[in-house]
């Protein structure tokens, strides 16, 4: 599947950028040209020689800021996506087979964390709950595990009712074998989609969380928080938040990108089970036609 | 054969319909609110916080503490507290803030306004907004136009709506001096300040919004293109207007109408960020401030009133795609 999605000019465009920003979170400390906590007496200064991106209102680096800050943003997104995946995945396969009551209780479990706001909830329960993007990022994984236990249980329900795992199942094939060896190919295209999804998400809601200051101790470098201080001082540098906000919207972009480029290579079953509403929307269709021309 | 089926035959269906739809989301809703608060009842027992902490300071004494809880009845057992919340809830009373002292109900009253306001406009903006590229998208469908919008839309779907609204404040507020930067007035006041003070947030709101709307109907519409049904009315030479608003728009409006239900939540949840930007004290802003203050009763006050919106903003978009497409009646 990796090869395929390379093949995609999209799939190469969107692996390059990301590559990029996951060469940042790893390196960028080290690549920060200045101590990004260094303050000094040259506030607010323009692009230069020695300031790329200029400074801040106190003095520091904005370049070296981004680069330390990357990190953050990066691993944070990441643990949500990882988070929501284990949250979401097990559960939704499990629904198909583990009975009526484990279905029921897991699709009002769904339902109720869909109704949640999760920005809310996310800067609610990490204030309350104690300061750190850790804490921070396994809640908001779990706020936005539904994405993933729909999907996956979406394609398993397909698979489930195919005549060739009826066949294994009927010939004694035990459902963990069965699970292994049919269902988990079909599902994981899906999967790769939401995954591909989910770490975009995160980033935004990594970046909004930073901005309010929210996971984060106040001089530690975030490019939200390098958003929030620049709000302060548009009228002076109004071209400041320029930066990190096309870094944002470019890691964003990109991860959409992949997503596209996934559900492309991996054929008609991956795009038709993305979501539930689409998964829905066939079983309407082949419900049969609609009666026409007052046929009841 | 539909000759026979009189106006009120007809009413009384779509009555009966309605009523159905209605038992139907309230069957799925109230599991999902006695959820949805006890997980938010819960978080102050999970937080360790207390108000005496709040109104006492750090080096308050044990015997300080648990006088202070006990007046405000910590001491209880946990589900004894829970109901007695639960009740108060269902009466529309939210208890007190641990701040102040405040009635939480009165100040959630006075930033939901501004919340409100902002989210409807941005909810219209999208709504507008999507329905028209959307439909001029799968119109044109596989020319440059469509191409456009869909680039166009991209584009938007993945600038976050504080992004944007730094944006917008940069250049129109700042540098244009088009809009004011902050603040609110309300529309008492004056209709067109209170535009003008709305709609810079509105529209940092409404960009993910009009990408998903306009994303849902395009391939909606496009898919409905596609019927037996379209040819049919094509072969019997209706106009192609009667055919859109007759066929195609009917059948292919429900994921795009599903899609704005699902994206309330997150305008809910968005608001935290986007009147934090622009210095609106609202919903989001009370409810930011509460949770960094420590204050429990206050930020449970905040998470039941957004539950509520959204579950009675879900039922008000179900009923209306009980009503325009009959087909989302079944599969459910």
């Amino acid at each position: 599947m990796v090869r395929r999605v390379l093949a995609l000019p999209s799939g190469r465009i969107a692996v390059a950028v990301l590559a990029v920003i996951a060469l940042l979170a790893v390196f960028g400390p080290w690549l920060a040209p200045q101590d990004p906590l260094a303050t000094s007496g040259n506030t607010l200064g323009a692009a230069s020689g020695s300031h790329w991106l200029g400074t801040d209102y106190l003095g520091r680096d904005v370049l070296s800021r981004l680069l330390d800050g990357s990190r953050v943003s990066v691993l944070g997104s990441l643990e949500v996506a990882l988070t929501a995946l284990v949250v979401g995945v097990i559960p939704g396969i499990l629904s198909v087979y583990l009975g009526r009551a484990f279905e029921w209780i897991t699709l009002r479990l769904t339902d109720t964390l869909v109704a949640l706001p999760f920005l809310l909830f996310a800067v609610a329960v990490v204030a309350l709950l104690g300061n750190g993007i850790t804490q921070a990022m396994l809640v908001t994984g779990v706020l936005v595990s539904p994405l993933f236990y729909r999907v996956s249980r979406a394609a398993t329900l397909a698979v489930a009712r195919s005549p060739y795992v009826e066949a294994a199942l009927i010939s004694g094939a035990s459902l963990g074998w069965v699970v292994r060896r049919h269902v988990w190919v079909k599902v994981l295209p899906p999967i790769a989609v939401a995954l591909a999804q989910t770490v975009g998400v995160g980033f935004v809601i990594v970046s909004s969380l930073t901005f309010l200051g929210i996971g984060v101790q106040p001089p530690a470098p975030t490019w939200g928080g390098l958003l929030a201080s620049d709000l302060g001082y548009l009228s002076q540098r109004p071209w400041a938040p320029l930066t990190p906000a096309l870094l944002i919207v470019v890691t964003v972009w990109a991860c959409n990108l992949l997503a596209d480029a996934i559900r492309d290579v991996s054929g008609e079953a991956g795009r038709a089970l993305l979501n539930s509403r689409k998964a829905r929307a066939n079983q309407i269709d082949e419900a049969g036609p609609a009666p026409a021309g007052g046929a009841s | 054969m539909t000759t026979d089926i009189t106006a009120a035959g007809r009413t009384r269906h779509a009555l009966g319909r309605v009523l159905a739809t209605l038992a139907r989301s309230v069957a799925v809703f109230v599991p999902v609110f006695l959820l949805a608060t006890f997980v938010t009842f819960a978080l102050r027992s999970l937080s360790g916080l207390s108000p005496a902490r709040i109104q006492l300071g750090e080096d308050a004494t044990p015997e300080a503490i648990a006088r202070v809880e006990a007046q405000w009845g910590l001491n209880r057992p946990f589900l004894v507290q829970y109901a007695d919340w639960f009740d108060g809830v269902l009466h529309g009373q939210l208890g007190t803030s641990w701040a102040n002292g405040a009635d939480i109900s009165t100040l959630i009253g006075l930033g939901l306004g501004v919340s409100l306001s902002v989210a409807t406009f941005a909810l219209l903006i999208g709504v507008v907004v999507g329905f028209a590229l959307g439909t001029v998208a799968a119109l044109r469908r596989t020319t440059w136009v469509d191409r456009a919008i869909t680039g166009f839309v991209t584009a938007i779907s993945v600038m976050p709506a504080f992004v944007v609204g730094i944006v917008l404040v940069a250049v129109l507020a700042v540098g244009l001096k088009l809009f004011p930067s902050a603040g609110y007035v309300p529309a008492e006041q004056g209709v067109g300040p209170w535009l003008a003070h709305i709609t810079l947030p509105a529209v940092a709101l409404s960009f993910d919004v009009v990408a998903d709307v306009a994303r849902q109907l395009r391939s909606g519409l496009v898919a409905a293109y596609r019927e037996n049904y379209v040819t049919g009315a094509l072969v019997r030479g209706l106009s192609p207007r009667r055919i859109f608003f007759g066929h195609v728009l009917r059948n292919g409006l429900g994921p795009a109408l599903a899609t704005l239900g699902l994206k309330f939540p997150s305008l809910v949840g968005a608001s935290v960020v986007t009147e934090w930007i622009f210095g609106l004290q609202g919903f989001g802003r009370f409810a930011n401030d509460s949770a960094q203050a420590g204050d429990v009763p206050a930020v449970q006050g905040v998470l039941v009133v957004s539950i509520v919106l959204v579950v009675v903003f879900n039922l008000f978009v179900n009923l209306v795609l009980a009503r325009v497409t009959p087909a989302s009646q079944r599969g459910v």
